[in-house]
C-alpha cells in the first residue's frame, strides 16, 4: 500500500504504531466489515523529528531523581556518621577522664613513694648506712683524696638513729620495704592471741599480688 | 489555541506570583537574620546551651633538679540527695550508707547520722555533704557504687609529695590566707579557667559542632626553685635531731652557693607539712629565717674585721689587750661573755677569742658611718629581696641614732638586728672575693609557652676587695683550727673559715633573756669558697653556748662537700697568730 508513510516513519518508531496503523489499514483493506468500522478511527499525529527531540526523556528524569536520592541518602549516612562520632568522642572523652584519674592516682603514688622520707626510712629498715667520711680517687694521678674509712654501723644511718623526724602527712599508711611480712606476722600473731571474728577478716584480705613478677633475685618485667 | 494575549496574561500572573512569593520570604529572612537574630540566637542557645568551666591548673614547684614539691591535683567531694536515698525505704538506705562509710572511712553510722540529720530539718531534703577531699581512689569506689542519689564533684588542690620538705618555703593555699612562695609567686604559678560552651541533645550528649571555646584556659607557670630537696630533707632532719639533744626551741639551717647567691637548702624547726598546716604551731608556718630578724651576735665580727682590713685600719696580726670588761669612757661598757684575764690578742685572737672588749677597741679605728655604709653595703638593715611574704629588712638605726652603747655594740652583732639570710647574705660576699650577690631561691617561672620570667637579677654589689675577704677568711680560720671548738669544726682535707655567735636576745622589756641564739656560720673550702653555711639554734638548753650549733654545722657542711663533690683544699691553713 501507502509505502509513502510507511517510508516517512522512522526505524525506531515503525515498531509499534506503524505496524499497527499499517497492519489495521491492511485488515481494513482486506475485510472491510462495516460492524469494524467504528474503531478504525485511532489515529494518532506522527511528531516531527524536532517535536520528539524536544519532548523529555524518562532516562532525564532517573538520572535526577536518582541523584537527589543519593544525596539524601548520603546526607543521611553523614549525619549519622557525624552523630555516631559524637558519641564515640564521648565515650572516649569519659575513657580519658577516667586514664587521667589512674594516672594522678598513680603519681601521688610515685610521689609520696620518692620522697626523700620514705627513701630514708626504707633505707634505714633495710640496714643500709652512710659513710661520713669521704674519700675520692683523683683519675688522672690515682691520688686518694680524703680520709677513706669505713662506715660505721651505728652513727651512719641515714636518720641519724631517730627515724624520720620531717613530717609528711602523705606517707601515713605507706608500708617500708620488708615490713608487709612484718606486719602480717604480727596480724597473725594478734590473730592468734584473741582468736576472734575479727582475725578471720585479717586473713581474708586478699593478698596484694606483685604487677612485676619475680624472677631469681630481681623482679623482672615480663617484656623482652 | 491559546492566544498570544491570555499566553502573556499568565506569564505575569505566574511572575507576580513568583515575585510575592520571594519577596515575602525575604522578608522573614531579613527579619529572622537581622532585626530579630540577637533574640532568637539568644531564645534557641538558652534552650539547651550547657556552659562549662576549662581549668586552667596552677603550675607546679620544682627543685633544681626538677623533682616536685608541689603541684596540683583533684580532690572529690560527695554530696548525695537524703530525700531520694530514704526513698526505696530506711533500710536500703542504712546499707547504702554501710558501704559509702566502709570507702570513705567514716562508718556507716556516721553516714546514716548525716542523713538522719538532713532529713529531720528538711524531709525533702535534696543535699548532704558526706565527705570533702578524697583522693582518686576513694573517689573510684564511691563512684563504682549504683546510687544515682551520690553525686561528686571535682577541685583543685594542692599536693606536696615531699611533705615538709622546705614546707615552709613552699607554703599553702587556705582560706585564712596563703602563704610563703604559693602567695608570693602566685603570679607565676596561678593559671586562669577557661570556658567554653557547647549545645547538648536529649541524651546530654555533645552537638556536633556546636562547641565553642568561649575563652581557652591558661595554665599556670612552673617555678623553678634553687632549693636541693635532698640536701634539704638532710638539713631538716639533722636539724630536728639538734633541736632535739640540745633541748633548743627552734633552729635554722640554711646553706647558700658562694659563687651564685642561690640558696641549696632553707631548714627550719619546727618544720611545716603543708599538707598538714595544723600539725605545725603557727607562729612557725613562716619561714623566720626571712621573717624574723635577730640580734646576730658575735657572727657580726667577721664583718667589722673584714671592714677594717678592706679600710687598712688593721691587719690580721694587728694586737690588742682584751680585757674582760671595757669602758669607753662615754659610757658604753662591755663585756665578754665569760670573765677572763686580759689577752693579748691579734685581730685574728680577737675573732678567734670572740671578744668584744677587743673587737671595740679596734673597730674604733672606723668612723660610724664608715661602718654603717659598709653595713649597708653588706646587706644589713636591707630586705634580701627574696620573693617571700613578709620578709623582714632588719633593724639597722640610722648612725645619729646610735648610743655610745649602740656605737660599739654594733661592731659585735648587738644593738642591730638582721634574719639568718642576711648574715648569710653578708658572708656570701666574704666567700665570692668581697663582692655582694643577691641570693636567690628561685631560678626562674617556666610558662606553658616556654617563655622564662622571673629570673633573678644578679647585681653585684662590690663591698670589700678580695684580699680584704680572702684575709678575712683566713682570720676565721683561725676558730676552726685552733679555737675552743676546732674539734667539733674541723672537717678532714678541707680548709675551713667559720665564726661563732652566741647572742643575747632582748625580752620585749628592755632586758636581756636568759639563754641564747647561738650559731655558727661558715664558708669552705678556704682556698676556693663553694659555700656558705649557717646554723642557728634558738635557746638551747643542754648546752647553752654555740657549742651547741658547732656540730651541726659540721654534719651539714661535709654534707653539702660530699654532695657537690667540693675538691679537697690542696693549700695550707692561712695560720694567722691569735696573739703577740
Amino acid at each position: 500500500m501507502s509505502t509513502n508513510l510507511a517510508e516517512a516513519v522512522p526505524a525506531t518508531a515503525r515498531r509499534r504504531p506503524a505496524a499497527l496503523w499499517s497492519g489495521a489499514a491492511a485488515v481494513a483493506a482486506a475485510a472491510p466489515a462495516p460492524a469494524e468500522a467504528p474503531e478504525r478511527t485511532h489515529l494518532e499525529v506522527v511528531p516531527s523529528r524536532s517535536q520528539r527531540r524536544a519532548r523529555p526523556r524518562a532516562l532525564y528524569a532517573g538520572i535526577a531523581v536518582g541523584t537527589l536520592l543519593a544525596i539524601v541518602v548520603a546526607q543521611l549516612l553523614l549525619s549519622i556518621g557525624i552523630s555516631q562520632g559524637a558519641y564515640q568522642l564521648n565515650t572516649l572523652e569519659a575513657k580519658q577522664t577516667q586514664l587521667q584519674r589512674s594516672y594522678q592516682a598513680v603519681s601521688e603514688d610515685l610521689g609520696r613513694v620518692s620522697s626523700p622520707q620514705n627513701l630514708a626510712a626504707n633505707a634505714n629498715a633495710l640496714g643500709m648506712v652512710s659513710n661520713s667520711n669521704p674519700a675520692y680517687l683523683r683519675l688522672s694521678d690515682g691520688a686518694v683524696l680524703g680520709a677513706p674509712l669505713p662506715a660505721s654501723g651505728a652513727a651512719g644511718t641515714v636518720t641519724g638513729g631517730q627515724g624520720n623526724l620531717v613530717p609528711n602527712a602523705l606517707l601515713a599508711g605507706v608500708p617500708l620495704v620488708g615490713q608487709p611480712q612484718a606486719q602480717q606476722q604480727a596480724q597473725q600473731t594478734g590473730a592468734a592471741q584473741t582468736g576472734n571474728s575479727a582475725s578471720a577478716g585479717a586473713a581474708n584480705t586478699p593478698e596484694k599480688k606483685p604487677t612485676v613478677p619475680l624472677q631469681g633475685a630481681l623482679p623482672t618485667p615480663v617484656t623482652h | 489555541m491559546v492566544g498570544k494575549k491570555m499566553l502573556r496574561r499568565r506569564t505575569a500572573v505566574t511572575v507576580l506570583a513568583v515575585a510575592a512569593t520571594v519577596g515575602i520570604l525575604g522578608a522573614k529572612l531579613v527579619d529572622i537574620q537581622v532585626v530579630q537574630a540577637d533574640k532568637l540566637q539568644k531564645e534557641s542557645v538558652t534552650a539547651k546551651e550547657v556552659s562549662t568551666k576549662l581549668l586552667g591548673n596552677r603550675g607546679d614547684i620544682v627543685d633544681a633538679d626538677g623533682t616536685v614539691l608541689a603541684t596540683t591535683v583533684y580532690t572529690y567531694t560527695a554530696q548525695a540527695s537524703p530525700k531520694d536515698a530514704i526513698a526505696g525505704g530506711r533500710e536500703k538506705m542504712v546499707e547504702a550508707a554501710a558501704k559509702i562509710g566502709a570507702i570513705t572511712g567514716q562508718g556507716g553510722d556516721a553516714v546514716v547520722a548525716l542523713f538522719d540529720a538532713a532529713l529531720k530539718e528538711n524531709p525533702k531534703s535534696q543535699y548532704v555533704l558526706i565527705k570533702s577531699g578524697m583522693d582518686v581512689g576513694t573517689f573510684n569506689k564511691l563512684d563504682a557504687l549504683p546510687y544515682p542519689w551520690l553525686t561528686f564533684k571535682k577541685f583543685q588542690s594542692r599536693s606536696y609529695p615531699n611533705g615538709a620538705v622546705a614546707g615552709n618555703l613552699l607554703g599553702f593555699l587556705s582560706q585564712g590566707g596563703d602563704s610563703g612562695l604559693e602567695k608570693s609567686e602566685n603570679g607565676c604559678l596561678a593559671g586562669e579557667n577557661g570556658e567554653e560552651t557547647y549545645q547538648r541533645g536529649a541524651d546530654g550528649v555533645a552537638i556536633p559542632g556546636s562547641t565553642v571555646v568561649q575563652k581557652p584556659a591558661k595554665d599556670g607557670g612552673t617555678l623553678k626553685l634553687t632549693i636541693d630537696s635532698d640536701l634539704q630533707w638532710f638539713a631538716e632532719q639533722t636539724l630536728a635531731q639538734q633541736v632535739g639533744a640540745t633541748g633548743s626551741k627552734f633552729g635554722f639551717v640554711t646553706v647558700a652557693e658562694a659563687k651564685t647567691g642561690k640558696v641549696k637548702a632553707i631548714a627550719q624547726w619546727p618544720s611545716l607539712d603543708p599538707n598538714n598546716i595544723d600539725a605545725t604551731d603557727p607562729s612557725y608556718w613562716r619561714l623566720q629565717s626571712l621573717t624574723d630578724p635577730r640580734e646576730p651576735g658575735s657572727t657580726f665580727k667577721a664583718l667589722t674585721a673584714a671592714m677594717l682590713i678592706d679600710q687598712g685600719k688593721a691587719s690580721p696580726t694587728t694586737p690588742v689587750l682584751a680585757p674582760y670588761s671595757w669602758k669607753s669612757g662615754n659610757g658604753a661598757d662591755l663585756h665578754d661573755s665569760g670573765y677572763h684575764a686580759p689577752l693579748r690578742l691579734t685581730l685574728t685572737g680577737v675573732l678567734m677569742m670572740s671578744s668584744n672588749t677587743g673587737m671595740s677597741q679596734l673597730g674604733r679605728a672606723l668612723t660610724d658611718q664608715t661602718r654603717y655604709d659598709y653595713l649597708k653595703k653588706f646587706g644589713i638593715g636591707d630586705p634580701t629581696g627574696l620573693p617571700y611574704p613578709n620578709e623582714s629588712a632588719g633593724e639597722l638605726h640610722p648612725v645619729k641614732d646610735w648610743d655610745d652603747q649602740t656605737k660599739y655594740a654594733t661592731m659585735f652583732g648587738q644593738g642591730v638586728s638582721a634574719t639568718q639570710l642576711q648574715m648569710v647574705g653578708a658572708y656570701q660576699a666574704l666567700a665570692n672575693g668581697g663582692t655582694r650577690i643577691p641570693l636567690s631561691l628561685v631560678e626562674g617561672c617556666q610558662h606553658p609557652d616556654g617563655s622564662v620570667t622571673d629570673v633573678p637579677s644578679a647585681k653585684q654589689t662590690p663591698v670589700v676587695s678580695a684580699q680584704a675577704a680572702s684575709t678575712t677568711l683566713g682570720m676565721m680560720e683561725s676558730v676552726v683550727t685552733s679555737g675552743e671548738l676546732k674539734k667539733q669544726l674541723q672537717i678532714p682535707g678541707y680548709r675551713v673559715a667559720a665564726k661563732t655567735g652566741t647572742a643575747q636576745q632582748p625580752d620585749g622589756k628592755g632586758g636581756y633573756l636568759p639563754s641564747y641564739y647561738v650559731s655558727v656560720m661558715g664558708v669552705a673550702p678556704v682556698d676556693d669558697p663553694q659555700y656558705v653555711v649557717s646554723v642557728n639554734l634558738g635557746f638551747p638548753t643542754t648546752i647553752t653556748s654555740s657549742a651547741a650549733a658547732a656540730p651541726l654545722f659540721h654534719t651539714i657542711m661535709s654534707q653539702v662537700l660530699k654532695t657537690y663533690r667540693v675538691k679537697p683544699s690542696t693549700s695550707s691553713p692561712a695560720d694567722y697568730p691569735p696573739y703577740y
